[in-house]
């Protein structure tokens, strides 16, 4: 096994990637925190007493040209055809091509795929949506039965809500940051295999409802794309037009289900162990253990989800409410605060990895057999290393990115607290709240400092 | 050393602008922040070698054939002596600190022929026999470079490349 493993010059500890990112400056990391702290408490102190983002009522229409652009069949259809064409490529690849880290497949899968949705539903909106190829399938069958792809043979059970899509967010960062073979060709194959067939197998039970809810990249690309300016609102005519609104007032439409919180906890505990585990102490404490290593990497993905989840939760429950108002429901409700938060650690921790990687990728993908062919004729691009050149810019831009996005994250859970909210415990129900962001970012800073 | 200054001096922009309208106040406290922090990224802009790595146009870490180690001033850094023995290694995720450009000699002690994995940009792999093996290395791209076995699964140590 090893030995094969060398003659593909797979690499099992390691993921993709060569160098990583040094860590930040201590004053940075300071400076970062005092911000964090100093903003958050600017923003209860002098920020607006009465709601200002309306949800779905905010924004306003878009031009008609757009609202035609956007609905229109060309467009739709162009953006099915391009993940399609991009999923039967690669799955050409994962499927013919070498167990090798060069194979294409691997850099689209962890770079394009999982990191390339954030800046792309940033700046479209549900990207992943557009361009799935799940839906795409689904609707393809669909239409061969003369069925409509949006129905199923049963309704989506309201109370599941995101939880399907919190465990297959789980599934995929088990793959990607704890899974000993995550870079093993074979693995990933079998993983996204079972990733499609669950997709199928749900669409055709449940119509598109289940994507909207259970698959994990869906879920991932449209809550991200809420920060967008793009958004959509149901007129009084009866029919679904595209407004434009700030990204914060976008935000403030993330629809609340069940698992929201769950899903979110996932995403950026994640991130923060992704962080943690490539740390000197952590490798150093696993290396001299005796209990097996990715033991302890499960064990502890797992406490970095649920104590991300945790923290959350109680903080948000730490308040008063109205009478009639059930407590339990706040951490779904505030949930979509930590949005911004979580966009903030992509920024920090895969900026070099999505800019470099990404550029290596599209390398590869012109050889997919891995033999020396240019079928796409990017082979021979070199990679821009410039971002790792410019070490202090780059750790500028992740600290600004952790600042910007917690501050963002503060100004949503206010919003939301003094709509919802008894006016009497307005401030001191967003305290605890507060506290566990500014918690968060000051952990997120030390870990860029630690890491 | 200016940095708390600055700091403070970002903390007097927070109560001036509490006079303007709330929205408005909340711009100009992020404005002041990115200055501060663009700031402080000027100051550390100084004490980082970049003019060494701009010069380049990739990644180039040049492997010279000639296994003499090299005793720089000051050790550390310079020689990292590395221990495979059995399935144990010696250092084992230790962070070492390496000057950006400069040679550093990875001497590698085994009991049994095995294979580095350099995790540089692009990666390296090198063989080893049992014996004592040195391995001069240069990187010219800030980062951190894991040195791994993969025979054992292990790291060994990760240079801090600045």
């Amino acid at each position: 096994m090893t030995g094969d493993l060398a003659a593909v010059g797979g690499i099992a500890l390691h993921g993709l990637g060569g160098a990583k990112d040094l860590p930040i400056s201590p004053e940075l990391a300071i400076a970062g925190a005092v911000a964090a702290l100093v903003l958050s408490f600017t923003v209860l102190a002098v920020a607006w007493r009465e709601p200002r983002f309306r949800g779905e009522a905010g924004g306003r229409p878009a031009p008609a040209w757009l609202d035609r652009l956007a609905s229109s069949p060309a467009l739709v259809l162009g953006l099915r055809v391009l993940g399609m064409a991009l999923f039967l490529y690669v799955g050409f690849a994962a499927v013919f091509g070498k167990n090798s880290l060069v194979n294409p497949f691997l850099g689209v899968f962890y770079v394009w795929v999982w990191v390339g949705l954030v800046p792309m539903s940033l700046l479209f909106g549900p990207f992943w949506k557009a361009i799935s190829p799940a839906r795409t399938i689904n609707a393809v069958f669909a239409r061969l039965s003369g069925g409509d792809p949006e129905e199923g043979l049963y309704t989506w059970p309201a109370r599941l809500g995101y939880w399907p899509a919190a465990l297959g967010l789980f599934a995929f960062v088990w793959l990607e940051l704890v899974y000993p073979n995550s870079t093993e060709l074979g693995s990933v194959r079998l993983w996204c295999a079972a990733y499609l067939g669950v997709m199928l197998v749900g669409g055709s039970l449940f119509g598109n409802r289940f994507y909207e809810h259970a698959d994990p990249f869906e879920v991932y690309s449209t809550l991200v794309g809420k920060l967008s300016v793009f958004g959509q609102r149901d007129e009084p005519d009866g029919t679904r037009r595209l407004v434009l609104r700030s990204p914060m007032a976008n935000l403030d439409t993330v629809e609340v289900r069940p698992g929201l919180v769950a899903v979110v906890a996932v995403l950026f505990g994640s991130t923060a162990f992704d962080s943690f585990k490539d740390s000197s102490p952590w490798i150093r404490f696993v290396q001299s253990s005796e209990v097996s290593s990715t033991l302890l990497d499960n064990l502890a993905l797992l406490a970095f989800c649920t104590g991300v989840g945790l923290v959350f939760a109680v903080a948000s429950m730490a308040t008063g409410v109205h009478t009639g108002m059930l407590r339990s429901s706040l951490p779904d409700t505030f949930a979509h605060s930590i949005i911004p938060i979580i966009v903030g650690y992509i920024v920090a921790h895969y900026l070099t990895y999505l800019v470099e990687y990404g550029q290596t990728t599209l390398i590869q993908l012109s050889d997919p057999l891995s033999r020396g062919d240019d079928w796409l004729g990017t082979a021979d691009l070199s990679v821009n290393y410039w971002l790792s050149l410019h070490p202090t810019f780059l750790a500028n831009t992740k600290v600004l990115g952790v600042v910007v996005g917690h501050v963002l994250g503060v100004v949503a859970a206010h919003d939301r607290a003094v709509r919802l909210l008894p006016a009497r415990h307005q401030l001191t129900g967003q305290l605890p709240l507060l506290l566990a962001m500014v918690g968060f970012t000051t952990g997120g800073l030390y870990l860029l400092f630690a890491a | 050393m200016g940095f708390w200054q600055r700091l403070h001096r970002g903390w007097g922009h927070v109560h001036v602008v509490t006079q303007e309208p709330s929205h408005m106040r909340i711009t100009s406290v992020l404005v002041t922040l990115v200055l501060a922090l663009g700031a402080a990224g000027c100051a550390d802009e100084a004490g980082t070698p970049e003019g060494a790595a701009t010069g380049t146009t990739g990644p180039t870490e040049t492997t010279s054939e000639s296994p003499s180690p090299t005793e720089g001033p000051g050790g550390a850094g310079q020689t990292i002596e590395i221990t495979v023995a059995g399935d144990t290694v010696s250092p084992s995720g230790e962070r070492v600190e390496v000057p950006l450009g400069e040679e550093v000699v990875l001497e590698v002690t085994a009991d049994a022929p095995g294979e580095l994995h350099v995790h540089s940009t692009p990666e390296q792999e090198l063989a080893y026999e049992a014996g004592t093996t040195s391995f001069p290395l240069t990187f010219d791209q800030p980062g951190v470079v894991e040195v791994e076995s993969h025979d054992l699964g292990l790291t060994i140590v990760q240079l801090e490349v600045r």
